[in-house]
């Protein structure tokens, strides 16, 4: 196994660097000999492990005293042997009870110290109950080592001792005041430890030579600080080379939705074309819905556009004139238009009931009131149509329409144009027309591209409109309109295959979505 | 848009010749239909009809004689259609319209055809143009209803009239007891279906013959003896009633001209109307109504872009099925016995166009200079959303459509300024957004995956009631953004308000909000600029997170962009 020495962490690279063949590597040994501590030593060896640079030779059971809260409190305030000896020693003779009081100690914890002392002949208790110190009287030698114990376990790094490191007489007296689990009171607790002991195996005697050989020491700049650059400390150390390839933490950034991208993609692009945008308002009237486009409030082709109505207000107060009687003459009679129109009564109730925009044209209808001439016009609608929704149906999604204005144009230029959508919007690879039929253009034509990915599909229709559509609302010039049906494209530029995901509420998906 | 369905056999038959599916969709195209599936193991063809102003082509027939008549560019001449000028005789064929049939349904028309076997595949045939003629042209029944009978136990003069509803009786097609008319709409399948058609007239349609026997209820149903064709018979007697006499001329002509091609001998019908019409008191059907159409060289010039010799004119005419000639700078036609879809010039030059064929029409570009130019609402939606992004929000795109529950209820607000749908299709997508903000919370409450804090944000429509509109609504664009996260609060908000004021160079100031359910009393404000409040923002009150299934505490805020513009 080949190991990149970049990799290595500095507590793994000191480790490697400071141990031999054949030695054995322990947690003390490296504790004590480099310094560290417990935790980063175990961290160091069992990366070093996984690395197969250390192998596991042996573990040995120990047995380990460690200092308890009792213990550390002893430590700083003395032994109750060490505290009745030294109270004694200055007031002479004490009754226990007093002992107790003084120095606030348990009464069973004053008789086992008093016991110990009155064993170990450095104290009597006279007839009178009076305790006293013998003449000459020594501290006890168990206490001297218990207090030697006890400040040996706070000067060590965690606290315990273990049970190899001391001498017998030590090992008797902790023996005494260590209770395993620790029994409050007691100022030590035994367990039980395992020693685990490794060596350096071949792979890392290898790694050890490519540490030495790239001049890595472990003693590297980690992360560069305002004090490293301040202090000049930059100038005489090297820096510990990274791992390009670690793993690293995922960002979330705030992002445009893909998909809004790309209709603004699709704006942009028209603009580039000569196209200006307009834009409406959701609500609609049948007026501008169906009317306007000369599609006669009876005829089955109304279906097409199966409409949501709105429960209040039902109607519109009022159509704008003269658009009003304009249209409402060219479909009874074809007005001024050169139409016969559709011979039938036109309904003014009902040509102000409101719907929800079911198609794009709408906007293209209101637009010819105020265009210009020559003019070209986009926009991108959001329309709704009384359909089930499911993956190829929305219950509003978004249109794309267009009208160009313009003394000479005609079927040709309307093909021109849609050329130019193909290979412009859809990066279609070859364009067919199609005659096709929509209610208020005619001649119509659908156009299909074969695309890279797709295949042959319809991009869109298209049509001169109907002078019976232009003229009322005041255009004397053909009016070539479009629309495109750019969701398919959409979908395939975001890899999606369900038209409800371009709406997705989903956070997660929204931020992972990526666009070709 | 109709589709209908017919077998190879049939269809090729009356083509002249089998076709490939990629040839045959290739030349669907001069029909403006598509093929819609092919069955190849039952043999039969699914085809689309995107022509909804060509009711002649639903028809495996009709579509046929179209692609045909491309071909051989001749015309087909039927020879049994009467004039204003010239009546065939009909042999005492006769049907009275009787004057008490103007208050419910006040046309009836028809004509016989006889010589040919009805086989299975002529009788669905039948069936299919009667629907689609019915239900797609006649507005499922109201405008045209059609009854096909056996002619033979037919005793002329057949009268059609406004029978009382319940002394009228007789045994309906697929019954064997006798209803009165009033029966049939309670309780018969198809009286269920049309009767409402009818049902609140004092008189109810009634056809029957010189014997008294009944024909049919029409647009209801037929009767179960003279009204019950089956394969083998080989005389029928085809009844159109409605209410404009012009759509039941062209349905009748449809139709002959259908059966003609399928190998009947059309029997023309005298049909008597007590009261006078637009064509008269008495007409012979199958009859001619249509006016020639013209238009002028220059004006086809004007729309295709492509000029023709009279040679081309004529000959692409004659493709469409339609006799024409050139005189001058006139391009004169006939219009073919069974299309009316003819209303003005352009309908002619459009036949022309496809006749001559589309791929003749060389594409070129419009010559005319114009600016390109987004809209200004567009151009300030896109500064709002690079600010927006820039302080770590994403952008999210949500339908206009969503239930009461979301949009009011879950807010805890009344939704008196809501515009609802009089028709949803479901409770889902009952009404169009007044806010963006639940929009927001939906997401919320379908993201508790997602790594937090979550910063969102939709720039888009909303609509709501406004009484001085004249639609009584107002549309307006919005920016509604919404952040969550353990740590999120007011003052948060409140520095991405600032911010983004900031970067629109818009002064504003705060004011408490009072009443809002929305939010935390005390934790919400209103933005104001130049006195007037164009937004609000604030801490999401619990009750509404709870409302939405959500935990993490959150803000929400939305400004209305077109005050700001």
């Amino acid at each position: 196994m080949s190991i990149d020495v970049k990799n290595l962490h500095p507590l793994e690279v000191k480790v490697l660097l400071h141990v031999s063949l054949n030695e054995d590597i322990t947690n003390d040994r490296i504790v004590h000999e480099l310094g560290y501590k417990v935790g980063q030593c175990n961290q160091a060896f069992s990366w070093l492990v996984g690395r197969e640079c250390l192998a596991e030779t042996k573990r040995q059971q120990k047995t380990i005293y460690e200092i308890t809260e009792t213990g550390r409190q002893q430590e700083k305030i003395g032994t109750p042997i060490e505290r009745i000896f030294i109270l004694l020693k200055s007031e002479g003779s004490l009754t226990l009870p007093d002992i107790v009081k003084r120095l606030e100690l348990e009464q069973s914890e004053v008789g086992s110290a008093f016991g110990q002392l009155s064993k170990s002949n450095t104290a009597v208790m006279g007839s009178d109950k009076q305790a006293s110190l013998v003449s000459d009287a020594q501290l006890p030698k168990e206490a001297q080592v218990m207090a030697s114990l006890l400040s040996k376990a706070v000067a060590s790094d965690d606290g315990c001792l273990a049970d190899a490191d001391l001498s017998d007489e030590e090992k008797s007296v902790i023996t005494k005041n260590s209770k395993k689990r620790g029994a409050s009171g007691s100022p030590f607790k035994t367990s039980e430890r395992e020693d685990v002991f490794y060596q350096l195996t071949d792979t890392g005697m290898k790694t050890k030579m490519a540490l030495v050989e790239a001049n890595i020491t472990g003693e590297e700049l980690g992360e560069l600080t305002p004090q490293i650059i301040a202090n000049g400390q930059w100038k005489t150390s090297s820096f510990r080379p990274y791992n390009v390839n670690a793993p690293i933490a995922k960002l979330v950034p705030g992002r445009l939705n893909p998909y809004g991208e790309y209709l603004q993609w699709v704006k942009d692009k028209l603009c580039a074309l000569g196209f200006e945008e307009f834009d409406g308002p959701l609500v609609e009237n049948e007026f501008w819905n169906g009317d306007a486009l000369f599609m006669p409030q009876f005829h089955s082709a109304r279906d097409i556009h199966d409409v949501y109505r709105l429960k209040e207000p039902v109607h519109c107060r009022k159509i704008e004139e003269p658009w009003l009687s304009n249209v409402a003459r060219t479909h009874e009679n074809g007005g001024d238009t050169g139409s016969r129109g559709w011979s039938y009564k036109f309904d003014e109730e009902f040509t102000r009931r409101q719907v929800l925009r079911s198609q794009g044209t709408v906007l293209s209808a209101h637009q010819l009131t105020k265009a210009k001439v020559p003019g070209k016009y986009f926009g991108i609608a959001r329309c709704f149509r009384y359909d089930e929704v499911d993956a190829t149906h929305g219950a509003d999604f978004y249109q794309t329409e267009g009208i160009v204005l313009g003394k000479d144009v005609n079927l040709r230029t309307l093909l021109g144009i849609l050329k130019m959508f193909a290979t412009e919007i859809a990066g279609a690879e070859e364009v067919k027309y199609v005659p096709g039929y929509f209610p208020f253009t005619e001649p119509s034509i659908e156009v299909h591209i074969k695309h890279p990915v797709l295949g042959w599909f319809e991009l869109g229709g298209s049509g001169i409109l109907r002078p019976e559509v232009t003229k009322p609302l005041g255009i004397d010039v053909p009016v070539l309109a479009w629309g495109l049906g750019i969701d398919r494209m959409a979908l395939m530029h975001l890899g999606l295959n369900d038209l409800r995901e371009l709406f997705s509420p989903n956070i997660d998906n929204v931020r992972t979505r990526r666009g070709n | 848009m109709p589709k209908i369905e017919t077998t190879e056999s049939m269809f090729y038959g009356l083509l002249g010749k089998t076709l490939a599916d990629d040839q045959l969709e290739m030349i669907l195209q001069r029909a403006k239909a598509e093929l819609d599936g092919h069955d190849v193991e039952n043999k039969t063809l699914k085809l689309e009809l995107n022509d909804t102003n060509r009711p002649d082509l639903w028809s495996a027939a009709g579509l046929a004689r179209q692609l045909r008549t491309y071909e051989t560019q001749k015309p087909v001449l039927y020879d049994f259609f009467s004039t204003a000028d010239e009546s065939f005789n009909t042999d005492g064929r006769r049907l009275i319209c009787h004057k008490e049939a103007k208050a419910v349904r006040p046309y009836s028309i028809g004509f016989a055809a006889s010589n040919c076997t009805v086989t299975e595949d002529i009788l669905i045939a039948l069936i299919q143009s009667q629907e689609k003629l019915c239900f797609n042209f006649g507005r499922k029944r109201k405008t045209i209803a059609m009854g096909i009978y056996r002619s033979e136990l037919i005793h002329y003069p057949v009268h059609y009239t406004g029978a009382d509803p319940d002394t009228t009786s007789f045994i309906p097609l697929g019954m064997t007891e006798k209803l009165t008319l009033r029966e049939i709409t309670q309780k018969h399948p198809k009286g269920i279906e049309y009767g409402k058609i009818v049902s609140d007239k004092p008189v109810f349609p009634f056809l029957y013959d010189d014997s008294g026997e009944a024909l049919s209820f029409p647009p209801v149903i037929n009767s179960a003896k003279i009204g019950a064709v089956k394969v083998g018979d080989r005389d029928l007697f085809i009844e159109i009633s409605g209410t404009d006499l012009k759509d039941l001329l062209l349905a009748a002509s449809i139709l002959s001209c259908d059966m003609a091609d399928l190998g009947f001998t059309i029997l023309p019908l005298e049909v008597d109307f007590e009261e006078e019409t637009e064509f008269g008191s008495q007409l012979v059907v199958p009859y001619y109504f249509q006016e020639p159409i013209s238009c002028t060289k220059a004006q086809l010039e004007k729309v295709s872009g492509l000029p023709l010799d009279d040679a081309e004119i004529v000959a692409s005419l004659a493709r469409m099925g339609i006799h024409g000639f050139v005189d001058n700078d006139s391009i004169y036609a006939t219009v073919p016995e069974y299309r009316n879809d003819f209303l003005h010039a352009v309908d002619l030059i459009e036949d022309i166009i496809i006749g001559h064929g589309l791929s003749c029409y060389e594409p070129q570009m419009p010559s005319d200079f114009t600016i390109g130019r987004l809209s200004k609402e567009e151009e300030l939606s896109r500064k709002v959303k690079n600010i927006m992004v820039g302080l770590g929000f994403q952008e999210m795109i949500y339908n206009y459509l969503g239930s009461r529950k979301e949009y009011i209820d879950r807010m805890n607000i009344n939704g008196d300024n809501a515009i609802c749908i009089s028709n949803p299709m479901s409770e889902n997508y009952e009404m169009v957004r007044p806010s963006i903000i639940p929009c927001l919370l939906e997401s919320e409450s379908v993201s508790g995956h997602a790594t937090y804090p979550h910063s969102i944000f939709e720039v888009g429509k909303i609509a709501y009631l406004c009484p001085e509109d004249n639609s009584g609504t107002i549309t307006r664009n919005s920016i509604g953004f919404f952040s969550s996260d353990s740590k999120i609060g007011f003052n948060q908000g409140s520095s991405y308000v600032n911010t983004l004021m900031y970067f629109l160079k818009k002064d504003y100031s705060l004011l408490e909000l009072e009443g809002d359910n929305r939010f935390i009393p005390g934790r919400c404000a209103g933005i104001m600029i130049n006195g007037k409040q164009v937004g609000c923002f604030g801490e999401i009150h619990p009750a509404v997170l709870q409302n939405w299934g959500c935990n993490m505490p959150s803000i929400a805020c939305e400004i209305d962009l077109d005050s700001i513009l």
